[in-house]
């Protein structure tokens, strides 16, 4: 479990990174629902469940959902 | 979205999100989870309905009138409860409170479950209404 944390530790650091250098809006949004996930997982290893399970509903479902449409209203779709 | 296989699968995946929901703020007090967490998941079932079916349909069953009234009474019944606790509770006046009952069933804990109830209506509620406003600027 102790090496399992570390390993999710490291992608944690790799995603908050790669978010802030991707160009690509697109891509930086689905890298940090997968930022989202791996924070889920790692409350839930953390022995804290009840955040984890805000976390997976609000950071990877709500938060993922609102940046999609403004990123498609910014970009002047319609639908 | 005029889509058939979407419209078939969610007619039967809606109910079961709901009812994890529902049971996520059931057992609030129990599990992990409570009013926050499983009224978002409720609202996630509504965002999904929303989506699936378009606008017109869901003004028929989730209209905002219906909505507003459900989340203004759960504000009003929350400030209610939880104003008579904080007067009630550590000032040794003897008014009746809620039955603390049997630790472990889902009717016990006092307070908690109502409250718990409450605050799920309300955030379920306002995250669709989000969503609505992002997706469409219109309720």
């Amino acid at each position: 479990m102790q090496m399992f944390g570390i390993i999710i530790l490291l992608f944690l650091i790799g995603a908050s990174i790669a978010v802030s250098v991707i160009k690509d809006l697109l891509g930086a949004i689905i890298v940090f629902m997968v930022y989202s996930l791996l924070m889920a997982i790692l409350w839930q290893q953390l022995n804290a469940p009840d955040l984890a399970i805000t976390e997976a509903a609000v950071g990877a479902g709500i938060t993922t959902l609102l940046f999609v449409l403004t990123l498609k209203k910014i970009r002047g779709e319609n639908k | 979205m005029h889509n058939t296989i979407l419209k078939e699968i969610s007619k039967i995946i809606i109910p079961f999100i709901q009812i994890f929901g529902l049971y996520v703020i059931f057992h609030g007090h129990l599990s992990p989870g409570g009013g926050f967490a499983g009224g978002t998941i409720l609202g996630t079932s509504l965002i999904l309905y929303r989506m699936v079916y378009e606008r017109e349909r869901t003004r028929e069953k989730l209209s905002y009138k219906k909505l507003m009234t459900c989340m203004c009474g759960a504000l009003i019944i929350y400030g209610i409860l939880k104003g008579y606790s904080f007067i009630t509770g550590g000032s040794h006046i003897d008014l009746p409170q809620l039955p603390l009952g049997k630790p472990g069933n889902i009717l016990s804990g006092g307070y908690l479950l109502p409250l718990n109830m409450a605050v799920g209506i309300i955030v379920s509620v306002t995250v669709y209404f989000f969503f609505s406003l992002f997706y469409e600027g219109e309720i």
